[in-house]
């Protein structure tokens, strides 16, 4: 793993960290008259860095669920082409996803939308969605034309 | 608006069917067909916007939150080493008996399955115990291999089933609620696999030799290396449950408990945590694409009013309600068997559940059923995946002869299906007795 990847899953981790701290504090919190505000916000917030991280690496490992029916069954060089081919169409998925997060949160960006009771920015979390729609995108796109190995 | 139409819908449904045979990401052929299908039907603007939406909604979901932390807490669990242990005590209780170590294989599927909630790992992680173990002992090939192959599919029918998030965050439905109404068919399927068990060691004998009895020092020691994780699986089942605390925290009660308990044991360290969250993120990824483009995609069905049409056909066709949940049954098993579990549930979940809800069943029911037609096909040859994970560990075993293991198990999850049909209280029951 290069120390990116390293560092990306360490975020991504301890953000699930976080979230369990949270709502760990917040049951304990409710139980013993001493609640925690704005712990869903919180951990609102983990799922998205969590999330998005999450995405970007198992694109990266190219670990996401496919069937492998047909694939598995056809020569290699027809299944390298395929794969370039499901690896393109998922890349076009994903840029398209991209380009609607990115539409939304261009439109709602001086709207300076925050959370209700921490008063969270909405504008870094939905730059950072968008960030990791284009980072997805981009990694299909290069599995769909990177030079054989 | 023209195209919004269920011909639409139809084309896009084939679409997708032909995009999942040929290999394309399931997310991604989910996410794809849904977004050119609302350009199409409601335009490209509203279909880009959509996406957008759906991917902004989806990542800061705060029930969303609950699948990656029982994931961790499953590999902190499984650092730990608790597939071995809980294998050992039911092993040193039942090992004894005719058998036994198969019964043993069951229950620590059921108990691994209650910290997993994954089929494919349940199976892999038993697996790699309990099929040495049996094959040392004796067991036949068949028998060893069928029965974990089957106990696998615990790990998606008890809580906290992977599957069953999926399926609240997709439909929309309570995940508590889906946690309990799927104990009493998750705890009747084990006990018809023990039921398997025990009519097949007494037609033959032979496959499974009686081992020697653990005394009651060794059986208290087995359970003492146990105790902290049961009490902990019990307290995060029991507090959903009981409605102390919702699925989401649960998952963080459990991942807290899994790390104090991985320190205490001194099986926690940096390696151990980055072991951790690269596999859990690993795993949240693939499945947080899944849920993106299956949202997307059951926008699309429902602008089209596919699953209305479809609904008024299956009306029309005058099969009643349990004719019509054969029916059902059927082409969920037909498709399980060239459709992974997972894009088995998220294509038909749009169509079928609103036809669900037309016969008066619950949503809830449907999603215990669902899952219990996509766990069969884990082990319906010729896809079935839990087959060819055991295979990956016992790899001297023929394929055919886990096929051949495999079907008595299969024969019974057949009928426990059938009755989850005909009698919907065993899914039901308990939420209502509980007052979810």
């Amino acid at each position: 793993m290069t120390i990116v990847v390293r560092i990306a899953a360490w975020i991504g981790g301890l953000a699930l960290v976080v979230a369990t701290a949270t709502n760990t504090l917040a049951v304990i919190g409710r139980r013993t008259g001493l609640p925690l505000h704005g712990a869903i916000e919180i951990v609102q917030v983990c799922v998205l860095i969590a999330g998005g991280i999450a995405l970007v690496l198992a694109t990266g490992w190219d670990a996401h669920a496919r069937i492998r029916l047909i694939l598995d069954r056809i020569g290699e060089r027809p299944r390298a082409v395929g794969l370039r081919i499901c690896a393109a169409l998922a890349g076009v998925t994903f840029a398209a996803l991209c380009v609607g997060s990115a539409w939304i949160a261009s439109d709602l960006w001086r709207a300076h939308e925050m959370s209700e009771i921490l008063g969270i920015s909405w504008q870094p979390l939905r730059a950072f969605a968008t960030a990791a729609m284009a980072v997805v995108a981009g990694l299909f796109l290069w599995s769909a034309v990177r030079p054989q190995r | 608006m023209i195209y919004a139409n269920p011909v639409t819908g139809l084309v896009g449904l084939c679409v997708l069917f032909a995009m999942l045979i040929g290999g394309v990401p399931i997310g991604a052929a989910l996410g794809l067909v849904g977004l050119v299908g609302l350009a199409v039907a409601i335009g490209p603007d509203a279909a880009l916007i959509k996406g957008g939406v759906v991917v902004m909604d989806t990542l800061t979901r705060y029930e969303l939150g609950t699948l990656p932390l029982f994931m961790l807490m499953a590999q902190l669990f499984f650092a730990a080493n608790a597939s071995r242990d809980l294998f050992d005590a039911a092993a040193k209780f039942f090992g004894h008996r005719r058998g036994g170590l198969a019964y043993a294989s069951i229950a620590g599927c059921a108990g691994f399955g209650a910290v997993n909630g994954s089929s494919l790992a349940t199976a892999a992680t038993i697996g790699l115990v309990a099929l040495p173990e049996m094959r040392k002992r004796g067991y036949s090939d068949a028998l060893a291999t069928g029965t974990v192959a089957a106990g696998g599919t615990l790990g998606q029918m008890l809580p906290p089933s992977g599957a069953l998030i999926v399926f609240g965050i997709i439909a929309e439905q309570s995940i508590g609620k889906l946690f309990t109404a799927t104990l009493i068919p998750g705890l009747s399927q084990m006990l018809f696999y023990c039921i398997v068990i025990w009519v097949l060691t007494r037609l033959r004998p032979g496959i499974a030799p009686p081992t020697e009895r653990a005394g009651w020092p060794e059986r208290w020691r087995a359970l003492a290396r146990i105790w902290d994780m049961i009490a902990l699986i019990s307290l995060v089942l029991g507090g959903i449950a009981l409605g102390w605390f919702s699925p989401g925290e649960a998952s963080s009660i459990g991942t807290a408990g899994a790390l104090a308990i991985a320190a205490v044991r001194g099986r926690l360290s940096l390696a151990v945590l980055e072991r951790a969250f690269t596999e859990t993120l690993r795993t949240s990824g693939l499945i947080f694409l899944v849920i993106i483009g299956a949202l997307i995609f059951s926008v699309f069905v429902s602008v089209t009013g596919l699953a209305d049409a479809i609904g008024h056909i299956v009306t029309a066709l005058g099969f009643g309600r349990i004719g019509t949940l054969l029916v059902m049954a059927v082409l969920l098993l037909l498709l399980g068997s060239v459709l992974d579990g997972l894009a088995l549930m998220l294509l038909t979940t749009p169509i079928l559940l609103p036809i669900i809800v037309h016969l008066g069943l619950s949503p809830i029911w449907f999603g215990i059923f669902i899952v219990r037609a996509m766990e069969i096909g884990f082990v319906h040859p010729p896809l079935g995946m839990n087959l060819y994970i055991i295979q990956g560990v016992a790899r001297d075993v023929p394929i055919m002869r886990i096929f051949k293991g495999v079907l008595p198990f299969l024969a019974s999850d057949l009928v426990h299906l059938l009755l989850i049909i005909l009698f919907p209280a065993i899914a039901m029951w308990l939420p209502g007795v509980l007052g979810q």
